[in-house]
């Protein structure tokens, strides 16, 4: 249950609510339906895949800073779709900038609503796979000693063990002691794919 | 008592001394008195032995009964009782009249004879002629042949001759009759014709004198005057004369003294005792002579007024009813007089208020309950549209009156409570289908106190009064309804999304069905749920559109119940939208109790959506957390309900406080100024008021009242 992709939809208007949560479920989406950005904060689990659909003008606190707010949780970023009665130019680049999957103006389509949702719906599962081998080779990372983690950095610089050896004041042959240590800690055989890695790690940074 | 005429009874002189003597014998004898009379018959026999003769016959005739007194009447029956009384009546005293001066001057009377002497005044006589006929110079004196008429002859030679006024005087005595007919009627018409007596002519011939007045004035071609009051009335102009009457009334007073006892010695005769001039009118008329130059005291004869004489006092009294008609006539006509003027005056006034009423269009009418009758001006023919012709009654007005205000006016002129004055207006359908309103001003005038039968009043034609009332009227609904556009103009964002809420719904359950019927085993109740919640969305998107469309209609007001909560209700869902884009929140706080007022629901609408609108704009610098606006109802005061804005604003700056309700005056930079001018108009036109004041606690209250109205039906 918790691992279905659930869609979490926000509007104040009952009516709406309703009928996006109705046309959603057709599709064979889990739907949880909230009518104000409180509430869908308070009981909000970002661990649980899916997406928002947001409304924009809400009272209290509109789509975008449940967006922000959603954003400030942390390394996971759940997809946002925002539907608006209004459909104003700077709330839409504000939103999309922001990185929003889409900004649909109501009434909604189903086909845009469709596509936006499955749109969100890879996002989230891309995210979630980059998620979780990050915390794959995070959790390999943890386990390198401080001198492995050392040589690392200096091996993803580019520095020969040599250089390596001078930079830390030891000699070549320790240096390649660690370094085949570590290759093998995090379970990799080239230098290029140790390079990949930790380019995602700074990504995810 | 015996009569002793000197003459026959032909003599008028002494006929009417005799006639006046008896009358005043038998009115004043205190014993009845046997008269008897004779007549010497002395002018036609004038022999001595005729005399002796009738003193014999006189003799024989009293010898047994000799008169107790005699009366002689006419000159010579002195001489003869003088000489024959005591033949026939002796001693028996004698009372003689009709005796001039010179005879009784010659005669030697024995002591107990006394009477009238009269002397026939020529001179007076020809003294009258002389006024009457100032220019005449020539004078012709007419004296006959007989004893008498020779002393006459040398009487008026003598007064003649003795005259200041010198004649050329001609004597015509001494003819016969006929020859003086003759000589008068060649007589010039400026001269003066004295006829004194012809007793007898040349030819001896005996005549009556006053029998020849007659003739010989009738053939002079002159006035003739006469000493003789017997000749007057016969033809001559007049003369100094003695009444013979008179003389008679003279000789039986002295007789009557005499047969009381007192002795005729002791009477002296009288002369003249009513002597005057007298005149004959006609004859005046005859010769042009002027009544004006008649001596004074002239006694006028046969003047044509002579009814005055013999019906004085009726005439008098015809005179006085005359006169005193003539003055009840004339007082009459004087009242009639003033009557007219004041009718006049009357009838000027009405016709100038007439006129200035119909100059202002008023038409003035006065309606009779009882008889149900009605009087108008004529300018109310004009008004109601009624033919010249046709009569102006109660129902030549009343069909002429609108169907639908027939009610109305009927009332107006049946049930008036009295010295209240009624205003009602009528509509009035003139033949060419043209409607005019007409004012009936009404009054009843209440009389002594009791209930009056009649009511007036005035007709005003205010068509124009109320077309201009029209406009008015229709101006202000055609600002009321541009201010209703204007701010549903600004609400148009959120009147968008008020609509596009369910629009959203009602794809998204409709597509969600279509996807169900797609799929192999529909859930016909998850399509069924679907299409009650389209439903259910479509009619929250029409109640949208249906309050818009109230709120764009242009129209007259309409007075309906309207529950207070209900409005504020309605008015709030427009502005959801509005609310949420500016950050404010919202609250209600209703009565439990919903009360109705009786109005417009549109209207009120306007003035609540106008005042939340305010109280938004109010807060545009408020912090977000403060932005709240309460809307609450309630009564304050029995009777009335109560609509309460409060916002959280800048409320109501000391500049502008005070002029928030003046037209066209706004702090905004978009306003027109006219929301709360209108908003202040609309709550009076419901007989409520508005206020606006500020909060204590910061911001301003907004609040109008309305009366309750419940209807009068049950509504539960």
């Amino acid at each position: 249950m918790t691992d279905k992709f659930t869609i979490y939809l926000v509007d104040d208007d009952p009516g709406v609510l309703k009928g996006l949560s109705r046309l959603l479920r057709t599709r064979g989406y889990e739907v949880k339906v909230y009518s104000s950005p409180r509430l869908f904060l308070d009981e909000h689990d970002m661990t649980v895949p899916g997406c928002a659909v947001l409304d924009v003008s809400m009272p209290g606190l509109d789509g975008l800073e449940i967006q922000r707010v959603l954003s400030a949780a942390g390394g996971y970023h759940r997809p946002v779709v925002f539907v608006t009665g209004k459909g104003d130019i700077p709330t839409g680049v504000r939103a999309m900038k922001a990185g929003a999957i889409d900004f649909l103006t109501k009434p909604v389509n189903d086909k845009d609503l469709f596509e936006a949702v499955s749109r969100a719906e890879a996002r989230d599962t891309e995210s979630r796979r980059l998620h979780s081998e990050m915390e794959l080779i995070e959790a390999k990372v943890s386990t390198l000693t401080p001198r492995e983690r050392e040589v690392l950095t200096h091996v993803v610089a580019g520095q020969l063990n040599k250089q390596i050896a001078g930079d830390l004041g030891t000699v070549e042959k320790t240096i390649k002691v660690h370094r085949s240590r570590m290759m093998e800690k995090l379970g990799i055989r080239s230098v290029a794919d140790l390079v990949r890695m930790t380019e995602k790690l700074n990504l995810s940074k | 008592m015996l009569m002793l005429h000197a003459f026959n009874y032909t003599f008028p002189a002494s006929t009417l001394i005799a006639d006046g003597a008896r009358k005043r014998l038998l009115e004043r004898s205190p014993q009845p008195l046997e008269i008897d009379a004779d007549f010497l018959d002395l002018a036609r026999n004038t022999d001595a032995e005729y005399e002796s003769r009738m003193a014999m016959f006189l003799r024989t005739k009293y010898e047994k009964r000799p008169p107790d007194l005699v009366i002689t009447l006419g000159s010579v029956a002195l001489p003869f009782i003088v000489r024959h009384r005591d033949d026939f009546a002796p001693n028996a005293p004698v009372v003689f009249t009709s005796v001039s001066p010179q005879n009784y001057g010659a005669l030697r009377l024995p002591p107990n004879i006394t009477g009238i002497i009269s002397e026939f005044d020529l001179g007076k006589t020809l003294a009258l002629a002389e006024r009457l006929q100032p220019e005449a110079s020539r004078l012709f004196v007419i004296a006959g042949s007989g004893e008498v008429d020779r002393r006459w002859q040398s009487t008026a030679r003598k007064i003649i001759e003795d005259r200041k006024r010198k004649f050329e005087v001609t004597y015509l005595f001494e003819h016969s009759y006929a020859n003086l007919v003759e000589e008068v009627s060649r007589i010039p018409r400026d001269s003066i014709v004295i006829l004194l007596t012809v007793f007898a002519d040349s030819k001896g011939n005996a005549f009556v004198p006053a029998q020849l007045a007659g003739p010989l004035s009738a053939a002079s071609s002159a006035p003739v005057y006469a000493p003789y009051d017997t000749y007057i009335g016969k033809g001559i102009v007049g003369g100094f004369v003695e009444t013979f009457e008179s003389v008679g009334v003279r000789a039986a007073d002295m007789a009557l003294q005499i047969l009381a006892g007192k002795d005729p010695a002791t009477i002296a005769p009288e002369t003249n005792p009513g002597q005057t001039y007298r005149v004959d009118h006609r004859a005046l008329a005859r010769w042009g002579l002027q009544e004006s130059k008649l001596p004074p005291d002239t006694v006028v004869l046969f003047k044509e007024p002579t009814i005055w004489s013999e019906h004085r006092g009726v005439v008098v009294a015809a005179i006085l009813i005359v006169a005193l008609q003539s003055l009840i006539v004339g007082a009459l006509l004087v009242q009639r007089r003033r009557r007219l003027r004041a009718e006049n005056l009357l009838k000027e006034s009405e016709e100038r208020m007439t006129f200035a009423a119909a100059a202002a269009n008023i038409g003035l009418w006065k309606f009779d309950r009882h008889r149900n009758e009605l009087w108008a001006t004529e300018h109310c023919r004009a008004m109601f549209g009624i033919a010249r012709d046709a009569p102006l009654t109660r129902d030549a007005f009343l069909s002429a009156v609108h169907p639908d205000d027939l009610q109305t006016a009927t009332r107006a002129l049946r049930s008036l409570e009295a010295e209240q004055p009624a205003v009602s207006d009528v509509r009035i359908v003139l033949p060419g289908k043209e409607v005019r309103w007409v004012r009936m001003r009404a009054r009843s005038r209440s009389e002594g106190g009791s209930q009056s039968n009649h009511i007036g009043g005035i007709f005003v034609d205010i068509t124009e009064q109320k077309s201009a009332e029209a406009e008015v009227a229709l101006q202000r609904q055609e600002v009321e309804h541009l201010m209703r556009v204007s701010v549903l103009g600004e609400l148009s964002g959120s009147i968008a999304h008020e609509i596009n809420q369910p629009l959203t719904a009602i794809l998204s359950n409709a597509q969600a069905a279509l996807h169900l019927l797609a799929q192999e085993l529909p859930d016909i109740a998850e399509i069924r749920d679907a299409l009650e919640e389209i439903v259910h969305e479509d009619n929250r998107a029409g109640e949208v559109i249906h309050r818009l469309r109230r709120l764009l209609k242009k129209g007259q007001r309409q007075a309906e119940y309207v529950n207070i909560n209900d409005l504020v209700r309605s008015s709030v869902s427009l502005l959801n939208g509005e609310l949420i884009v500016r950050d404010i929140s919202l609250r209600l706080d209703l009565d439990h109790a919903p009360s109705l007022t009786c109005g417009d629901s549109v209207q009120l609408q306007q003035v609540l959506l106008n005042l939340v609108m305010n109280a938004m704009d109010a807060m545009a610098s408020t912090p977000i957390a403060q932005r709240s606006i309460l809307i609450s109802t309630g009564g304050s005061q029995a009777g009335m309900v109560d609509v309460i804005v409060r916002d959280r604003g800048h409320g109501i700056r000391a500049k502008e406080n005070g002029r928030l309700f003046e037209p066209f005056y706004t702090t905004k930079s978009h306003g027109l100024g006219l929301g709360l001018t209108l908003c202040s108009t609309i709550i009076h036109a419901h007989q409520g008021k508005l206020t606006l004041v500020n909060d204590e606690r910061g911001g301003a209250i907004a609040k109008f009242s309305l009366p309750v109205q419940q209807p009068t039906f049950d509504i539960a």
